[in-house]
């Protein structure tokens, strides 16, 4: 073990004691995601806002039929359609993020929805069940809430907007189920909406009177006053940044070239006779193997490490606000770079137990990388790709940039994103190490 | 650790290497080499370029499978027992095999690691490691910016971190000029006497061969043709002296070859070879002719063999007398020179 430790540990070494080496792995994506960054922020612009994307083409779908609970009406998908697409004053309100951030169309037909999805017309599609209100209504005999899934079908060619939507949504359903819901922040604000919507009057006057009581054994355990707030996905949606979708891809992108250098460096040591002068230490090959790929794997992940954490003070510069751009979950951040590398690794790995030289690896590596590159959207809109931006999900990039951006935006539902980066990692590691194990033998 | 008979470290048996070529023909380097090498002793591999001598090495340091055959090194069998063989084995392979970007330390430090050394123990034994290649005062700079000859003492130290019982040094002077040469020669005569290493020492230059091996095997086409102290092997072919009659670019004829043969007592052998010097667009501007005669006491069979050459009408230009020596060896062996 500490053989592996020693040969990692001389990996991490020398990639990071070489200056030229730091200007391509650190210096060079942190100066394009910036330019691409600032540049995408620059164009949406607009007092001080810093909500990067605007006028997400989205649609709403409202299936949902009205609910009656107390012997009063309520139409709970109704509320959400009304946050997207606000009528009135709330309609005119500049600090009104999700208004700026989408551009919603209401829609009756799913099926319509999803087609102007796959055919570019929209990023993303809300649509909402039969059974919202219904499934959000707590009874005394059923306090077990199984609320009926809202669809956000998402356009595989739009990765970040669409995961945006994704994200809002989910966001206030959970806020509807939590109890955490209304149409704005303060009392004032919801007289205001409660006097222009005749619905949510309704609700509202309800509600002030006997609504919280009812709701609380299920809704709010702690008994909450209910409160709709625009505040939370306000608050949400500004901290997305340009600089983590950008950051992220060019940071995955050029890691991928880390990956593929480490991995190769193998067949540099052999071609330099240091891999022999290994092999002849009273070591396994399996000991120097991982040595080498450990090493590549902490290459990778320091990398993009210092790749995030200097995005991280651009960001703080750009936006003259104290903030981590990457989400509060940074736990989940350091696994999902973590499995990320891993996943870059293995394949490097593959390709250079595959390749006879190290010149065919670095044609093929680079290769290799502008292709995931190209297809998980870190050079252009992938909607232009039309139905070959699918090809984005075969890359390790697309899952972990998609990753980022949800933990970005407050959302903790990246399991998948984990287990395909991990499941590529585990395969990619285990294929390498066995073609490269039986090429040391030669 | 046991050994074998008679202090014997390194015993191998039938060693054999076939590579498969590109155009799918098998390539046999080595064709069942047999050594038996004792402790403390200077053994070199003797062969031209391609003999394979890199291949036995490799095979016997655990690189390469071998194709049959084994090696035990101090009784470990270097194919069932790789890790305990190797751990009595250092290296020093042909090429420069070192990090350019680390520091003459660094590197030391992390090839002993692999040995399985640390701590204070490392430290001492990189402290001696370098003040025995003479680099003490350059430890902290990178290999890079080091000259040929301090890469060799470097490259060589590595090999000597872990206190080896045996040396491998695969043409330790190839490519560097003389002064670091017999620097190398005189750090393994050292390592000898003051470290009763024994060295596994392979080159195609007969002369460092002869002036350092207690035992000398000679290897041509992955077989060893020859094998024993410089003295057995010249006792082999008849201990004959080689005499170098320069006859320039006179013709010599097979009837004035024969007559040398039969008019000097303990000629054995006289051939002549014509080199053409070629000048500007290939023109031949000159011939270089020289007669060998092999005989037993070349000194003596020298003015009667001047005498028969006036005889037999062969114009003697300058005359070398050459005692016997490895190049005789091999060229008596192989009918070629050791350098072709
Ligand atoms: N990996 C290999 N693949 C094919 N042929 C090889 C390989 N290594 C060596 N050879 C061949 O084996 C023969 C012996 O080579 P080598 O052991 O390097 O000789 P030496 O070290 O005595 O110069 C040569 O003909 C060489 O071309
Ligand atoms: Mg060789």
């Amino acid at each position: 073990m500490s053989k592996i430790l020693n040969i990692a540990w001389k990996e991490l070494y020398i990639t990071y004691t070489d200056r030229s080496l730091l200007l391509v792995m650190i210096v060079t994506p942190l100066a394009l995601a910036t330019i691409i960054g600032s540049a995408f922020s620059g164009m949406v612009g607009g007092g001080g806002n810093d909500i990067p994307v605007q006028n997400i083409p989205t649609a709403i779908v409202n299936l949902d039929a009205p609910t009656e609970f107390n012997g009063q009406t309520f139409s709970m998908g109704q509320t959400l359609v009304d946050l997207f697409t606000p009528s009135g004053d709330a309609a005119q309100d500049a600090d009104n993020v999700l208004l700026a951030l989408t551009d919603a169309a209401i829609l009756s037909d799913a099926e319509a929805a999803r087609a102007g999805v796959d055919d570019g017309t929209y990023s993303a599609a809300i649509i909402i069940p039969a059974n919202f209100s219904q499934s959000l209504t707590v009874t005394q005999d059923n306090l077990s809430l199984n609320v009926a899934p809202v669809e956000v079908y998402t356009s595989r060619a739009a990765p970040v907007s669409a995961s945006i939507i994704k994200a809002v949504t989910e966001n206030i359903v959970s806020q509807f189920v939590t109890g955490g819901v209304t149409v704005a922040a303060t009392i004032g604000e919801l007289v205001e909406r409660a006097q222009e919507d005749v619905g949510f009057g309704l609700q509202f006057a309800v509600g002030s009177a006997n609504w919280q009581p009812d709701f609380a054994p299920a809704f709010t355990p702690d008994s909450q006053p209910i409160t709709i707030s625009q505040q939370t996905v306000s608050r949400q949606v500004a901290t997305f940044n340009p600089l983590v979708a950008f950051g992220a891809a060019q940071a995955l992108f050029f890691m991928i070239f880390t990956a593929i250098q480490s991995a190769n460096s193998l067949l540099y040591e052999r071609r330099d006779g240091t891999l022999q002068r290994l092999i002849a230490s009273p070591t396994s090959r399996l000991t120097i193997l991982l040595g080498k790929l450990l090493g590549a794997l902490a290459n990778c992940v320091v990398q993009v490490a210092l790749l995030f954490f200097f995005l991280n003070i651009v960001g703080i510069v750009l936006s003259g606000r104290m903030q981590i751009i990457w989400g509060d979950n940074l736990l989940l951040v350091a696994a999902v770079i973590f499995a990320g590398s891993l996943a870059a690794c293995g394949i490097g790995a593959v390709v250079t137990a595959i390749a006879r030289t190290p010149e065919q690896v670095n044609i093929v590596g680079g290769l290799i990388a502008m292709f995931f590159g190209l297809f998980s959207g870190a050079f252009f809109d992938l909607r232009s790709l039309g139905d070959l931006a699918i090809l984005g999900r075969a890359t390790p990039n697309y899952w972990a940039v998609d990753a980022f951006t949800q933990l970005s935006l407050g959302q903790t539902a990246i399991t998948t994103n984990l287990l395909v980066l991990l499941v590529i990692g585990a395969v990619t590691f285990v294929i390498g190490l066995g073609l490269f194990e039986r090429r040391l033998n030669v | 650790m046991q050994n074998g008979k008679n202090g014997t470290l390194v015993e191998v048996r039938d060693l054999a290497k076939t590579f498969k070529g590109k155009n799918g023909k098998d390539v046999a380097a080595v064709k069942g080499v047999s050594l038996d090498i004792r402790q403390g002793e200077i053994f070199s591999l003797l062969g031209p370029n391609g003999a394979g001598k890199t291949t036995t090495i490799s095979m016997i340091s655990g690189l390469l499978a071998p194709t049959r055959g084994d090696a035990r090194i101090g009784g470990y069998s270097i194919t069932r027992q790789g890790i305990d063989a190797k751990k009595l084995i250092g290296v020093v392979p042909q090429e420069i095999a070192l990090y350019p970007t680390l520091t003459a330390r660094q590197n030391l430090e992390f090839f002993g690691r692999m040995y399985s050394m640390g701590g204070a123990e490392l430290t001492k034994r990189v402290d001696e490691v370098l003040d025995f290649i003479d680099l003490t005062d350059r430890q902290h700079d990178k290999i890079e910016t080091f000259s040929g000859g301090m890469k060799r003492r470097v490259n060589i130290g590595v090999g000597l971190l872990h206190k080896p019982r045996l040396l491998y040094m695969d043409e330790p002077t190839v490519g560097i000029d003389p002064q670091n040469r017999r620097r190398v020669l005189d750090t393994v005569k050292r390592l000898q006497s003051e470290q009763g290493m024994t060295v596994l020492y392979t080159s195609h230059l007969m002369e460092e061969v002869q002036e350092i091996s207690d035992r000398i095997a000679i290897i041509d086409h992955g077989q060893i043709i020859a094998g024993g102290t410089l003295g057995e092997l010249i006792q082999q072919i008849g201990e004959e002296d080689r005499i170098f009659l320069k006859v320039g670019a006179a013709a010599i004829s097979e009837a004035q070859l024969a007559q040398l043969r039969r008019s000097v007592e303990g000629v054995t052998k006289a051939t002549h070879d014509r080199r053409e010097i070629k000048g500007e667009d290939d023109a031949v501007v000159d011939v270089d002719g020289v007669i060998t005669v092999l005989a037993k006491r070349g000194r003596k069979a020298l003015p009667p063999l001047l005498q028969a050459a006036e005889e037999a009408d062969i114009t003697v230009l300058s005359v070398e007398v050459r005692e016997p020596d490895l190049e005789a060896v091999f060229l008596h062996l192989t009918g070629r020179a050791l350098r072709d």
